[in-house]
């Protein structure tokens, strides 16, 4: 019988330790003969069916009820009877016991608060740009595809006409398959014009989406006949514009073309979503996308569009991204011979919809939600603290309890509902605090990271706070009784009664707190270092630009009054004349594009006799009217700039930036060498080299500079200038460079403009200094960010250093006056407790190191031209710490030597 | 509260007092009395009726006594006081059912 039911009995044993000891203690041997009794008359079954049916009441007859008030639990209906009760009267214990206290209370909650609050808005920044649903149906289904030459250095780039449409008809592992594109188109009508994104989207994208209308309907296929002008707008623009009317059917006018809107979407639809490299404004409006016959054609140039697919049922994204793989051979083949040969390879890649607009920022994101955790580890190794502080003045209270008959469990469940009262209040204010200060502090910041742009509360950051809060009330309401757990009562209460010291033990759990919080606090403080020192090595980049007192701003000229070469020649000549004479202005140019932003066109081009001249990569290039160099401060090395003939009649000429020169040219002269547009076999003319120009970054800061090719617009035909699609050249940058304050010019040269054309709108006005500060944005937010976490690490590993050493001289008044009366003199007792307080420091500050040298690693691919064992930092950092670590020490320090020996014996 | 109107006692303390009544009983005879006055509404296991035994200690209804030389287990036996209770809960248990009786709600035994 013994031997048939062993393993009940083994397992019976192990659940017995569940009781409390002296329970345990008294009955094991009759709860253990009772179960093999059941065992042998009624089976296994019955046994432990009985058995475990048995353990909540008993356990709670047992933990709960075992409190001083005997007889509780043997008559019904008393108060304080349930688990509930006896919870809510330890919570109005706690509630009493704090409110008599209410220093104590500030502190904990203000610093607790302060930590979550940190993580409430880190994890807010998190939650908008990793974890909230895209608002698309089924969303994690959605692909972009992208498509590359990877032979010629273009590793990626959006989709050409001629490529969709291939891919559409011959891709397997979609269910849909839509494209589009964004640009700015001027929307004019009754009131002042503005600029809008418009996407242009093919009949698939909003079916794609899954998003219905809320007022009137979407896109479909049936929309992309050739003539069809209708449009959905922005709930956005619905309110802005038309004041949340009736607008169906009503006449927007685009790029001075009527069309007819058909549907207005919902408040909380946004495509395309920010964040994405191409395409990745959100629309205000929506129209067809159309294609026209020379775009159909546009093989191996065009590659502007967008393209989302959507996962047929049980396929893979890693399927789907082999299956358009395998395509984009089959495509290539379409390509005419002469591009074929000259691009050598083409790739065609998908890529989840969500990695796209998050991929960038995640890195970063994390890094700083894993320096926000380690700030409130230290808030928690600080409460952790003045609760040790505060355990040993209650030390008498804690043992009347204990002598009172309160059982060990009740008296931690009561400390535990102070710890959780206290972080329940730190939770609620950190959760203001988070959304204050996300409404306020760095949102300038964080609106240049792609993808934080609704920043909003929701569920998921309340629930993490709140869980947070409640790890954090387990963390530094469980370290005090870790150090309290084990003390005698009579020690408690004699110990009460006259002075109050702090245990050996309690002593070491402060130890362990102060030495981690100063641990901690170098880790960030190391991380912020050397955040801050790759900051400032990008702000001393030289960018190629001279930034400051130079006015930037952009116009497009819609095809409706500007379809034609010489209206468009009229308009940038005129403009850049009034410009240039405006008062003030030393020089003024215009260009379809902005230096630095790296938002200029890509093309591929050929440099005559050049070195590896078939393999050149694409080649940044920019069209200008006026003095480009003169403007944006780009020197000219070698050669000279455009004259005022080659402005307005197409000369062949090319101004090229070093970097094409030392590439193609090595150790010759460049100027009168010739390039052209296209792979070697194009037949674009020649244009001959006249100038060089000095390097500028162009694009991600972080880059090398790439290679840029500077033309007149006289150099554009008339057909591409006048084309109703592929309005780049007639999307102009204004440029001016000031003599004094470039934002004065503002006015000036908007009324230049509207002197040529009221209805022109200006969109994108700002200097060149904003313009560089911006492309730097996302590090100096990183930067900004940690730096603020470290100081606050800092300040707190101070405080709680300076809270031990207080608490202990406070303790040790008389010891200090003892050795006083005794001879000792000030300074040694001054030493003493510096001693003793940087000893600490110390240890914290070695394990601090080599928390740092592991956690910095992960910083590697953030760093720019900064080591990451960056001697500075890591000779700084810990510098800071030990300063501040003596400060903290010096103020008890100080007040240890200067007690009065007298008072301090007599105190006894 | 005033000694001669004790308050209702809980079913499971009821029910051990009214084991207990004819004489000391151990744990696993206690619960099989249990099972026995009260059915299926009461369920309940040995470490219930141990725990509710020690808060009954507590409170002076029951004592455990010396246990016989062959048998370990520990044996409860009524005190005065548990006495005292049974009786009054009986009582007030009777005159519920008086008053039910008198009400004639139908759901007299048969």
């Amino acid at each position: 019988m013994i031997v048939r039911h062993r393993w009940s009995r083994l397992v019976f044993g192990v659940l017995l330790r569940l009781y409390p000891a002296e329970f345990r203690a008294r009955f094991r041997r009759d709860l253990e003969a009772d179960f093999t009794e059941l065992l042998a008359q009624r089976g296994r079954r019955a046994a432990w069916s009985r058995a475990l049916h048995d353990l909540a009441p008993s356990l709670r007859i047992t933990h709960v009820d075992a409190q001083a008030t005997a007889g509780r639990r043997l008559y019904t209906h008393r108060p304080g009877d349930s688990v509930g009760a006896s919870v809510l009267f330890d919570l109005r214990h706690a509630v009493r016991a704090l409110a008599r206290a209410p220093g104590f209370t500030a502190v904990v909650v203000l610093t607790l608060a302060m930590g979550i609050g940190a993580n409430s808005a880190m994890f807010t920044l998190v939650n908008a740009a990793l974890l909230r649903p895209l608002g698309f149906h089924e969303a994690d289904r959605l692909m972009l595809i992208y498509e590359a030459i990877p032979a010629r250095g273009v590793d990626r780039f959006g989709v050409s006409p001629p490529d969709y449409l291939d891919l559409r008809a011959m891709q397997m592992s979609f269910s849909a398959i839509g494209a589009y594109r964004v640009s700015p188109f001027e929307l004019s009508g009754t009131e002042t014009s503005e600029r809008v994104a418009v996407a242009q989207v093919s009949g698939e994208v909003f079916p794609l989406l899954g998003v219905n209308a809320t007022v009137g309907r979407t896109l479909t296929t049936n929309d992309d006949g050739a003539n069809a002008r209708v449009a959905v707008i922005s709930h956005g623009l619905w309110q802005r514009r038309f004041a949340s009317g009736d607008v169906l059917q009503q006449q927007i006018t685009l790029d001075r073309q009527p069309y007819l809107i058909v549907g207005v979407m919902p408040a909380a639809f946004q495509f395309p979503k920010r964040g994405a490299e191409l395409n990745g404004e959100p629309a205000d409006v929506f129209v067809p996308l159309v294609f026209n016959p020379f775009e159909r054609q546009a093989r191996g140039m065009m590659y502007n569009y967008s393209v989302l697919a959507r996962l047929k049922p049980g396929v893979s994204a890693r399927q789907a991204n082999a299956d358009t793989s395998a395509l984009a051979l089959r495509i290539r083949d379409n390509y005419p011979a002469v591009v074929r040969e000259a691009m050598q390879s083409l790739a065609i890649t998908a890529v989840p919809l969500r990695d796209d607009l998050s991929g960038p920022v995640r890195t970063p994101l994390l890094i700083l939600l894993a320096a926000v955790a380690l700030v409130l580890l230290v808030a928690c190794a600080n409460v952790a603290n003045l609760v040790l502080s505060r355990a040993v003045v209650r030390s008498r209270e804690i043992g009347l309890r204990v002598a009172l008959g309160a059982a060990q469990r009740r008296l931690v469940q009561m400390l535990l509902a102070e710890s959780l009262l206290l972080a329940a209040l730190a939770g609620g204010l950190g959760l203001l605090i988070g959304q204050w200060v996300l409404r306020t502090v760095p949102l300038a910041l964080a609106a240049s990271l792609p993808a934080v742009h609704d920043v909003t509360l929701d569920w998921r950051v309340v629930a993490f706070t709140f869980v947070i809060s409640a790890a954090t009330a387990g963390v530094f309401g469980l370290v005090p009784l870790a150090a309290g757990a084990r003390r005698d009562v009579h020690d408690l209460l004699r110990e009460g009664t006259a002075r109050l010291t702090a245990s050996a033990r309690q002593h070491r759990v402060q130890a362990v707190c102060v030495v981690a919080s100063v641990a901690l606090a170098l880790v960030l403080l190391a991380g912020a270092g050397l955040l801050v020192r790759s900051v400032n090595n990008l702000l001393a980049l030289d960018t190629g630009v001279r930034a400051d007192n130079v006015l930037t701003m952009k116009v497009a000229l819609p095809y409706a009054g500007y379809n034609s070469g010489p209206v468009v020649r009229n308009f940038l000549r005129a403009l850049h004349e009034r410009v240039s004479v405006l008062p003030g202005v030393r020089a003024a140019v215009l260009a379809t594009d902005l230096p630095v932003t790296g938002e200029g066109e890509r093309r591929a081009f050929t440099p005559e006799h050049g070195v590896d001249a078939a393999n050149a990569p694409g080649v940044a290039v920019t069209w200008v009217y006026g003095d480009y160099f003169a403007t944006y401060g780009v020197p000219i090395v070698r050669g000279r700039t455009f004259t005022p003939e080659e402005q307005t009649e197409n000369r062949q000429v090319a101004v090229v930036s070093a970097g094409v020169a030392e590439r193609f040219w090595p150790g010759q002269d460049p100027i009168g060498r010739r390039i052209k547009w296209g792979l070697p076999g194009s037949a674009a003319p020649w244009n001959e080299v006249i100038g060089i120009a000095g390097d500028v970054i162009d694009g991600p800061i972080t880059s090398t500079p790439i290679i840029h090719v500077y033309v007149p617009y006289a150099d554009v035909p008339d057909a591409a200038l006048g084309a109703p699609v592929g309005g780049l050249l007639r999307q102009v940058t204004i440029g001016a460079h000031a003599e004094t304050d470039a934002a004065a010019l503002t006015s000036s040269v908007r009324a230049a403009v509207a002197s040529l054309d009221r209805s022109l709108a200006l969109t994108d006005v700002t200097t060149m200094e904003d313009v560089v500060r911006e492309v730097t944005a996302p590090q100096r937010f990183s930067a900004a960010v940690m730096a603020l976490f470290a100081a606050g690490a800092l300040l707190m590993a101070g405080i709680g250093l300076y809270g031990v050493l207080a608490f202990t001289v406070a303790q040790r008044t008389r010891e200090m006056g003892v050795r006083l009366a005794l001879g000792a003199r000030a300074g040694e007792v001054l030493r003493l407790v510096i001693r003793e307080g940087m000893t600490l420091a110390a240890v914290g500050l070695v394990c601090g190191l080599a928390g740092a040298v592991a956690a910095v690693r992960l910083l590697s691919a953030q760093l720019f031209r900064t080591e990451v064992y960056d001697p500075v930092t890591f000779v700084a950092a810990p510098l800071v710490l030990a300063l501040a670590a003596l400060l903290a020490c010096y103020v008890p320090a100080r007040r240890a030597a200067t007690v009065d020996p007298i008072a301090a014996l007599r105190a006894e | 509260m005033p000694p001669h109107t004790p308050p209702p006692l809980t079913p499971a303390v009821f029910h051990i007092l009214l084991a207990l009544a004819d004489g000391p009983l151990h744990g696993y005879a206690i619960m099989q009395a249990v099972e026995e006055s009260a059915g299926a509404e009461l369920r309940m296991g040995p470490g219930t009726i141990y725990g509710s035994l020690q808060r009954m200690e507590e409170a002076g209804l029951v004592r455990e006594v010396p246990a016989r030389s062959d048998d370990r287990r520990r044996v409860f036996t009524l005190l005065p006081a548990g006495r005292r209770a049974l009786v009054a809960e009986s009582q007030r248990l009777m005159r519920l059912a008086a008053l039910v009786r008198a009400r004639r709600l139908g759901i007299e035994e048969a």
